[in-house]
C-alpha cells in the first residue's frame, strides 16, 4: 500500500508526520521535522535512548555524535526547505504531483512553497492566448480540386492538470489534430465554397472538430478561435484563376463599352429626330407662307388685271419674253425665203459659246466678231446680217409678272 | 571513530531508502518484478516500497502517445493512388501485457501499431472510392479502423487505440499535374463563358440602342412627312383658292414665269421665226394695223 493513499487526508500515513502539509503549502516547522527524524533514527538503532525527545542522551560521546548528526541533518533540511520556494506568475497555475499523484488544487499566483523531491511542480501558463499557423499546401477538396490553405489556431490551456498529465507532448497533438481537422473540412467542401463564400464556415467547422479532438485526447487545451487566413488555388493554376477574375472585368468592360455606345447613339438619334421635326415644321410654315404670299400677289395682280386686261396681258407678255430673249442665245431664221434644208452645227456653236464663257466678249465689237464667225454656216442670200448683232449684254430681269 | 561510523550509517541509510522507496507518477504505469518474474502488473500512482535487489520496477509512460506514421501510398477502389499521412493516438491499458510483448519499449509498440494501421488503412481505403476517402466517409473510415485495431491491440500489445486520423491525403505527383490541367481547363472554360456572356450582353445593348435609333429615325421621318404633307396641303388649298378666281390668267402668268425660268442661261439657244408675235414690230414696222 502506498504511504499516502490518493484521496485521503494523507496525514496519518505521511512518513514525515508533518501534520500541516496536507492542506496548506506553508513551510513546516523545521525543528519538529528534525526532532522527529532523530527520534526515528534512534529508534531504528534500537538504542537505549528511546522515549526521551531530542538528543539528550546520557553518554557524553553519544551526545557529541548526536549533535553532529543533527547539525548535518539541519543543514540539509534548511537547504531542502529553501529549494522548495518558487514564484507563480499571475498568468500561471502550478500543477503539483505529490509522489506522482496530482493534487486537486492548483497553485495560485504568488509566492509558494512545495517540498522538493516530494512534490513535483509544473507551472503552466493558462491565460496566454497562443497562436499557431498551419500552412497546408495542395489539399484535396471534395470535387477533386487542389487548394492551398492557411489557417491560424488560437488556443489557451484551460485545464493545466490535464495538460500536464494526460498527453505526451500536447502541442504536437494539437498540430496533428489541427492538420487532420483542416484536411477533413477541406475534403468535405467544394473548392468554390472554400475559396469564396464558405470561408467562415470552414473556420467554424475546423474549430468545432479540433475542439472535439482535444477533448478526446484530454489535452486540456481550449481552442478559442480558428481563422482561415488565406485560401487560394496552387501556384500552378493561379494564372487560370486570375484569368477568371480578369474575365469578369472584361465582361463588365464589354457591357460598359456597349452602354457607352448606346448612350452616344440614342441621344444623337433623338437629336436628329428633333432636327427632322424642326425642319419639317419649318418647311410647313415656309410653304404655307409662300403659298399665302403667292396667292396674295396673284390676288392683287388679278384685281389690277381685271381693270385693263388687254394692255396688262400684252405688257406682261412682252416683259417676260424680253427677259427670256436677253438672257439666252438666240438665232433667228427666216425659213420661208430660204431652202428647206438648213444645216446648223448647233453643237459647235454651243461649244464656242461655252468656251466663250471663259473669255466672255465684253464689248459690241467682240460680239459682232462672234456673229461673223457663225455667219458662214447660215444658209440663204440673206444669211449675212440675219444674225442679230445687237445682242444686249444683259437685260435687267424684271420681277415676276 | 563514532563520527565516521555515523556518516557511514547515513550513507547506507540513503542507499537503502533509495532502493526501497519508489514513485509512480500519474503519467506513468509500472510493473514490479521479483527476480524477473512479474508480481505486480499494474502499480498505482504514488509512493511505494519494494525489497531492494529482489524486486525491480519498470515504469512506462502512460500518457496518450502519438504514433506519427510516414506517408504511405494506397490504392482506392477505382485503383487511384493516394498518399496518405496518418497518425494514431494510443495509450497503455494493460501494463503487464505491454511489458511482456514489447519489453516495455514505447517505440517498439509504436512501430507495431504503425504496421497494423497501415494494413487497416490499406483495407479501408481499398474498399472505398477516392471521393469517399477524401470527403464525407472519412469519419466512418477512422471509426471502423479504430474499432478493428482495438480488437487485437489490447490483448496483443496491451495498448488501446484512442483515435486514428488522416493528416494528409495527397494525390501522387503525376496525378496531381493532370488534376492541375483539369483545373486550368475548367477555369479557362469559365473565363470564356464569362467573357462571352459579357459580349452577349454588350451585343444586346448595342442592338437595343440601334433599334431605338432606327425607331427614332423612322418616327421622326413619319412625323416630319406628316407635317410637310400638312403644309403642302394647306399651301395647295391656298393656291387653289387664289388661282381659281381666274384660271386662264393664272395659266398665263404661270407660263410666263416658266418661260423665264426655262431660258435663263446663255447656253440655251433659241431658233426664232420672225413671224412670232414678239417680232411683230420687228418685221412689220411701226405702222399701226
Amino acid at each position: 500500500m502506498a504511504w499516502n493513499e490518493p484521496g485521503n487526508n494523507g496525514n496519518d500515513n505521511d512518513p514525515w508526520g508533518g501534520g500541516r502539509r496536507g492542506g496548506d503549502q506553508g513551510p513546516p516547522d523545521i525543528d519538529e521535522v528534525i526532532k522527529n527524524l532523530t527520534k526515528r533514527l534512534d529508534r531504528l538503532f534500537g538504542g537505549s535512548r528511546s522515549g526521551s525527545g531530542g538528543s539528550s542522551g546520557g553518554q557524553s560521546k553519544g551526545n557529541m555524535s548526536g549533535g553532529f548528526l543533527a547539525g548535518i541533518i539541519a543543514i540539509v533540511a534548511v537547504a531542502w526547505g529553501f529549494m522548495g520556494i518558487y514564484i507563480v506568475d499571475e498568468a500561471e497555475r502550478g500543477v503539483v504531483l505529490r509522489f506522482g499523484e496530482v493534487l486537486n488544487e492548483t497553485v495560485q499566483p504568488g509566492l509558494a512553497w512545495n517540498p522538493p523531491l516530494v512534490d513535483d511542480v509544473n507551472l503552466v501558463n493558462v491565460s496566454e492566448l497562443n497562436a499557431k499557423t498551419y500552412e497546408n499546401r495542395a489539399m484535396l477538396t471534395t470535387d477533386e480540386n487542389i487548394i492551398d490553405i492557411e489557417v491560424t489556431v488560437q488556443y489557451r490551456i484551460e485545464d493545466p492538470a490535464k495538460y500536464v498529465i494526460a498527453v505526451e507532448n500536447p502541442e504536437r497533438s494539437l498540430d496533428n489534430a489541427a492538420e487532420s481537422a483542416i484536411r477533413h473540412v477541406v475534403g468535405g467542401n467544394t473548392m468554390e465554397q472554400i475559396l469564396t463564400t464558405g470561408r467562415d464556415r470552414v473556420a467554424e467547422d475546423v474549430e468545432e472538430r479540433l475542439q472535439d479532438y482535444m477533448n478526446v485526447y484530454n489535452t486540456g487545451i481550449f481552442v478559442s478561435q480558428v481563422n482561415v487566413v488565406d485560401a487560394q488555388p496552387p501556384d500552378g493554376v493561379r494564372a487560370a484563376f486570375d484569368d477568371v477574375i480578369r474575365a469578369r472585368e472584361d465582361e463588365q468592360r464589354a457591357q460598359n463599352q456597349a452602354q457607352q455606345y448606346a448612350n452616344r447613339v440614342i441621344p444623337e438619334a433623338r437629336g436628329q429626330a428633333q432636327r427632322q421635326m424642326e425642319e419639317a415644321n419649318a418647311y410647313k410654315e415656309e410653304v404655307i407662307a409662300v403659298a399665302e404670299g403667292d396667292a396674295s400677289r396673284f390676288d392683287q395682280l388679278l384685281t389690277e388685271y381685271a381693270k385693263a386686261p388687254q394692255v396688262t396681258r400684252q405688257r406682261m407678255y412682252i416683259d417676260s419674253l424680253q427677259d427670256v430673249m436677253t438672257s439666252s442665245s438666240k438665232i433667228m431664221i427666216d425659213v420661208e425665203g430660204g431652202n428647206n434644208m438648213l444645216y446648223l452645227p448647233l453643237d459647235k456653236m454651243l461649244e464656242q459659246n461655252n468656251s466663250a464663257i471663259g473669255a466672255r466678249p465684253t464689248n459690241d465689237q467682240e460680239w459682232r466678231d462672234l456673229a461673223n464667225e457663225i455667219a458662214p454656216y447660215l444658209p440663204g442670200p440673206t444669211n449675212t446680217g440675219s444674225v442679230d448683232r445687237s445682242r444686249l449684254s444683259s437685260g435687267s430681269r424684271g420681277g415676276r409678272p | 571513530m563514532r563520527n565516521f561510523f555515523s556518516v557511514g550509517f547515513l550513507f547506507v541509510l540513503a542507499v537503502l531508502v533509495g532502493n526501497t522507496l519508489f514513485v509512480i507518477k500519474e503519467t506513468e504505469r509500472g510493473v514490479m518484478l521479483r527476480f524477473g518474474q512479474l508480481v505486480n502488473a499494474d502499480i498505482e500512482p504514488g509512493l511505494h516500497v519494494k525489497i531492494p535487489w529482489v524486486n525491480t520496477v519498470r515504469k512506462f509512460d502512460a500518457r496518450i502517445q502519438t504514433e506519427d506514421a510516414t506517408p504511405e501510398r494506397f490504392l482506392t477502389l477505382e485503383q487511384k493512388a493516394l498518399e496518405v499521412d496518418s497518425y494514431a493516438k494510443w495509450r497503455i491499458v494493460n501494463v503487464g501485457q505491454f511489458y511482456v510483448s514489447t519489453r516495455g519499449n514505447v517505440s517498439t509498440a509504436g512501430s507495431l501499431l504503425a504496421q497494423r494501421i497501415n494494413d487497416g488503412l490499406r483495407d479501408q481505403i481499398g474498399a472505398r472510392t477516392l471521393i469517399e476517402v477524401v470527403a464525407g466517409e472519412r469519419d466512418q473510415l477512422m471509426l471502423d479502423l479504430t474499432a478493428e485495431l482495438n480488437e487485437t491491440t489490447a490483448s496483443d500489445i496491451g495498448i488501446e487505440v484512442i483515435d486514428v486520423r488522416v493528416k494528409r491525403i495527397d494525390l501522387p505527383d503525376d496525378v496531381r499535374s493532370s488534376v492541375y490541367d483539369r483545373m486550368i481547363t475548367e477555369r479557362n472554360r469559365e473565363a470564356q463563358e464569362i467573357r462571352s456572356r459579357g459580349d452577349e450582353l454588350a451585343i444586346g445593348i448595342r442592338a437595343d440602342a440601334d433599334r431605338q435609333v432606327v425607331i427614332y429615325e423612322a418616327e421622326a421621318y413619319r412625323d416630319a412627312e406628316r407635317i410637310r404633307g400638312d403644309g403642302d396641303a394647306q399651301a395647295t388649298a391656298i393656291y387653289a383658292d387664289a388661282f381659281n378666281k381666274d384660271q386662264e390668267f393664272y395659266a398665263f402668268t404661270r407660263s410666263l414665269n416658266a418661260y423665264r425660268e426655262t431660258f435663263s442661261s446663255k447656253s440655251d439657244v433659241l431658233l426664232l421665226d420672225p413671224d412670232s408675235d414678239y417680232f411683230k414690230y420687228l418685221k412689220d414696222g411701226i405702222s399701226p394695223q
